[in-house]
């Protein structure tokens, strides 16, 4: 070594260590819950993911107490309005054309003030007059686009664009606001996919719990009706469940949460079946503990982690579901919302009112992807393979 | 006295996670001469296994060789790009580890597998001689009957089996150095007795040089002629095997070799076990890694690492007790340093 | 007095997809423990030691045979009647990683086995006693409150040491203990079983494949191969004069750690690998790997025998 060290007597004194410091643990105490939120929260996407969901549940939940409007109020006046308009500008007024010919008086702030009411039609020139304030107001619609006319009778371009300050995502055919819809629709499908997947994990954690620490002929007969459900499509009974039901919110609720648990179930059983053979698990046995201590106190703590893994993989594919029944008609009864109905209701105007379909797949899209990088994130934070 | 051929200078490798940097080695120096088989020495996290692995460059993603030289032959490895490291690994130094079963291709005869090591360094080899070198290399860690196991998929072969199949993989390029990394912990006591055996008759036959890493003190003694001990990242001592064991000059060595119980002990004498637990590297001690659990340690190494000081000719310890002005008080070396 | 018997026991299990076919684990051991003596059982893995011993413990229901511990026959009872008896019969388990549950206080780990037995009135209580427990096995009350992932490994084994002694049992059977542990961890654990028995007058059945760790901590040993005891006798005798070819070439195995002792190859090796515990050889399990096999060893299997006085054996070699 040529590095010299100058040693001072007092340096050579014994080192006093007591045997608890031999046997302090150095790291910083952490249950098993701040762990596993520590390692979620060092993963951007997941952290992502549950900001956005939880955004989510503020716009579902909360964002109804906000607007002025309800799921259901219709304003037939103002039906098939999109967010971003394109306004005509008579002295200052400016004036909407819906797509049958009705025209709105918008304020400058993009607030829709009222439809105007019609004096009479000149079906041979194809002119239609609304009355504005006693003022008549000529709308042709001899050529398409339909434009209103000024003095000279000369078409008026609607050369300017206005934000639809009244209704912010637009309105649907019967004139309701999409964006209370979209809340209304959003706070059904999550309810519908928590709820569902909530049921599904219970049962699945009853029924593969029994199965796997049953074990023997017990387990062999469950795991095969387990095998025969699963092999019919499940989608196939959904359908079946809600045509024999009525439609509404609780038979959609039964019909997801009565077939899903499959799939909870083998994950539970394949859980507790490699656990079983843990040494814990042969501990608790030799010390006398009951059944049911072993069942709840270790083999379920245990194997929380992938099953709350696959229980948020449940939710998106939950809410896919929901979607595609209230898609193809046999979801939420009208006029409720949910994102599935909204999209099916857009389908009719889709060519002239794409923003219709937009918004309720944007949304479906966003929770989609929400809650996958959320289970990615929590089957990381899991993982005991990644520990140290 | 033979060069060195393999030198690794002042290594420290950390892995890097999320709680922190896990100092696993922290700065090791050694010499590896041609044609002799040195044992390393540790417990688990000693990072004797870090260190072996920085050599070939085997580490994880999260691992990074912070600093440090490592040269094999004269050349500096530690410095070529990965495409490079690896014409050196397996042709001239090559690994076996302690678990043979994840080192082997499930799906591939063990056979095949060891023609595919040769074809990966010397490509123009025909069939017809790429298997009587495999059959050879069979022969020569004795497995029997190598033309019906030439076959055999590795699960078909006992665990003993399986860690032959790994060294005639390891030996198919006829490298200089075998790095052994416990290679037999996994094994039996009469099984790891076979391996044992074979390794040294391989050593002499091949003059190849090997170190060998374990736990194991009993293990170094019967195979190696010269051994390093490591504990929390660093080396604590360095020497012959009489050395070591017979005249060791650090508390650990001697903790060590005290506290394993040998056949016809006294059984109404305790064992003079190791108090405390080994360091966490998360945070390793600031001064010499053992002193917290040192019987004899000072105020000086709790704070300051100790100077590595050459007992004799080969025989280093690094251990305050050892330096010269050490006082004689509660010293267990104090007489023999002196007469030194 | 013979604390534990274990007769004829038998363990065989079923080979998956093959019917009929079993695995001959455990096949007609019998020995006995005497109060507040240590067994010692050795054996390569897969020889049955640690079948043995779960089987002993009821986490395995026996083929056949008697378990007769405080002159009660333990084979034939259901789990419900093992109840009280457990609280006398505890267990150590061989790694200190898997044997403790993660998502439980080492409080709670070690208070599981009173929370069982109805032992102590509060909770109160209970904790007073685990403190307690945790100072015997050198830890402190702090460390009641945090989990079993934040300890070391020997720390881990002296948790699942407390959770096993808090009962006071009579019985302790040890399932490799100290493998699992870093050498200069394997003393501590020694020490504190030894201590621990002299001073609760504890009976162990330990279980290891070390054999000097064996050798110091037993009185009598027994050895093990492929299911069957081989050997039995006083440890000292049997490490001093080995009579079963097995035994010798297992002691001539160990990497000794003696300057002295010369180097490996020098050394007569055991040659072979254990045939597989399904398909079992007709005569004597070690008659393939033995050096001094007769024609009747591959016949006939040899009974167990009193080669010298308290040495039984089981070999041709010695009637």
């Amino acid at each position: 070594m040529s590095k010299e060290i100058i040693v001072s007597p007092a340096d050579w004194e014994p080192l006093d260590i007591e045997n608890d410091l031999r046997e302090k643990i150095w790291s910083t105490q952490r249950t098993f819950a701040e762990d596993v939120w520590f390692r979620f929260s060092h993963k951007k996407s997941a952290f992502a993911g549950l900001l956005i969901i939880l955004l989510l549940m503020l716009f579902a939940f909360v964002g109804p107490y906000l607007t002025p409007y309800s799921f259901d109020t219709q304003t037939l006046d103002f039906s098939n309005i999109p967010p971003l308009m394109e306004v005509t500008n008579v002295d200052d007024n400016l004036f909407y054309i819906t797509a049958n010919l009705k025209v709105i008086h918008v304020g400058n702030n993009g607030k829709l003030l009222a439809a105007l009411p019609k004096l009479k039609e000149d079906t041979a020139q194809k002119i239609i007059y609304y009355d504005f304030n006693g003022r008549e107001l000529p709308l042709s619609y001899q050529k398409k686009p339909a434009a209103i006319l000024n003095h000279e009778g000369k078409r008026l371009r609607r050369d300017n664009k206005v934000w639809n300050t009244s209704y912010w995502l637009g309105t649907d055919g019967l004139g309701r606001d999409l964006l209370t819809r979209l809340m209304y629709g959003t706070k059904i499908s999550l309810i519908v996919a928590l709820i569902a997947t909530f049921v599904n994990m219970t049962i699945g954690m009853i029924y593969g719990g029994i199965s796997a620490f049953a074990g023997g002929s017990v387990d062999t007969v469950m795991m095969r009706i387990v095998d025969i459900i699963s092999t019919v499509p499940l989608t196939l009974y959904v359908i079946l469940i809600m045509v024999i039901m009525t439609d509404g919110f609780l038979s959609i609720i039964i019909a997801l949460s009565s077939v899903y648990w499959v799939t909870m179930a083998r994950v539970v059983r394949g859980q507790i079946y490699s656990l079983k053979e843990n040494e814990f698990v042969y501990a608790a046995k030799t010390i006398g503990s009951s059944q049911s201590t072993i069942l709840f106190r270790h083999l379920l703590p245990n194997a929380m982690g992938p099953i709350l893994v696959t229980a948020t993989m449940m939710i998106p594919s939950a809410i896919f579901m929901e979607a595609f029944l209230g898609f193809i008609g046999i979801g939420i009864a009208a006029p409720m919302a949910s994102l599935g109905t909204m999209c099916n209701d857009s389908i009719q105007a889709l060519r002239s009112n794409p923003y219709q379909l937009f918004f309720p797949s944007l949304m479906i899209c966003i929770i989609m992807f929400a809650f996958n990088y959320v289970g990615d994130g929590l089957r990381d934070a899991l993982d005991p393979k990644l520990k140290k | 006295m033979s060069k060195a051929l393999l030198q690794i200078e002042n290594l420290k490798t950390s892995f890097y996670t999320q709680n922190g940097e896990v100092q696993a080695v922290r700065g090791i120096n050694l010499e590896l001469r041609a044609g002799e088989a040195l044992g390393i020495v540790g417990e688990s996290g000693s990072g004797k296994s870090v260190m072996s692995m920085s050599v070939l460059r085997l580490l994880p993603d999260n691992a990074k060789i912070k600093e440090g030289k490592i040269s094999f032959n004269g050349k500096v490895i530690s410095v070529l790009s990965k495409k490079e490291i690896r014409v050196i690994r397996g042709k001239d130094i090559a690994m076996v580890f302690q678990d043979p079963m994840s080192s082997l291709n499930p799906l591939i005869s063990v056979g095949e597998q060891v023609a595919e090591m040769i074809r990966i360094h010397y490509p123009k080899t025909g069939k017809t001689e790429m298997r009587s070198r495999v059959l050879e290399l069979f022969h020569l860690v004795k497995i029997p009957e190598p033309e019906k196991r030439y076959k055999n998929l590795p699960h078909e072969f006992s665990g003993g089996m399986r860690q032959r199949v790994m060294i005639a993989l390891a030996l198919a390029c006829k490298p200089d150095i075998l790095i052994a990394d416990e290679p037999t912990t996994a094994l039996d006591v009469t099984i790891q007795a076979q391996i044992l055996k074979l390794l040294a008759n391989l050593q002499k036959e091949l003059g190849m040089s090997i170190l060998f890493i374990t736990h194991d003190l009993g293990v170094v003694m019967q195979l190696c002629s010269r051994a390093i001990v490591m504990y929390g990242g660093m080396k604590m001592e360095e020497g012959s095997m009489e050395d070591l064991f017979l005249h060791s000059r650090h508390p650990y060595t001697m903790g060590l070799i005290r506290s394993i119980p040998k056949i016809g002990q006294d059984k109404s004498v305790p064992l003079q076990p190791i108090l405390g637990s080994p360091p966490d590297m998360l945070n390793p001690p600031a001064g010499c890694p053992f002193a917290p659990r040192c019987p004899y340690a000072r105020k000086i190494c709790a704070s300051q690492v100790p100077p590595y000081t050459a007992i004799k000719n080969h025989h280093f310890s690094a251990c305050w007790l050892v330096t010269e002005d050490a006082p004689a008080t509660n010293n267990p070396f104090a007489q023999s340093s002196t007469t030194a | 007095m013979k604390l534990l018997e274990v007769k004829n026991l038998i363990k065989h299990f079923p080979v998956k997809n093959h019917k009929g076919q079993v695995v001959h684990a455990v096949d007609d051991v019998s020995f006995h423990i005497n109060e507040g003596e240590t067994l010692g059982l050795v054996g390569e893995s897969g020889c049955g030691k640690s079948t043995c011993a779960r089987t002993i413990i009821r986490i395995y229901d026996p083929t056949g045979g008697e378990i007769i511990f405080d002159g009660q026959n333990l084979a034939t009872l259901s789990q419900r009647e093992l109840k009280p008896i457990r609280k006398n019969m505890q267990m150590i388990f061989q790694d200190p990683y898997t044997s403790l549950n993660g998502r439980m206080t080492v409080r709670d780990i070690i208070a599981e086995p009173l929370i069982a037995h109805k032992i102590g009135n509060s909770q109160k209580e209970r904790h007073e006693m685990v403190a307690q427990m945790l100072k015997q096995v050198g830890l402190n009350t702090e460390h009641g409150t945090r989990y079993a992932h934040e300890f070391s490994g020997g720390q881990r084994q002296r948790i699942g040491i407390a959770r096993a002694l808090i009962l006071k049992p009579k019985l302790v059977i040890c399932d490799e203990p100290i493998s699992a542990l870093d050498v200069s961890i394997q003393a501590q654990i020694i020490n504190l079983l030894t201590e621990f028995q002299q001073k609760e007058k504890l009976t162990y059945l330990f279980i290891a494949h070390d054999l000097s760790v064996v050798e110091y901590i037993s009185d009598h040993v027994g050895v093990m191969y492929l299911g069957k005891l081989v050997e039995l006798s006083e440890s000292k005798e049997l490490y001093k004069n080995p009579l079963h070819p097995y035994t010798q070439g297992l002691l001539a195995s160990i990497p000794a750690l003696d300057i002295h002792a010369g180097k490996i190859t020098d050394k007569a090796e055991m040659s072979g690998d254990l045939p597989s515990p399904i398909s079992l050889p007709s005569g004597c399990r070690f008659c393939g790997r033995c050096p001094y096999a007769k024609k009747i060893c591959a016949e006939a299997e040899p009974p167990m025998k009193e080669a010298a006085p308290g040495h039984m054996v089981a070999c041709y070699l010695y009637s």
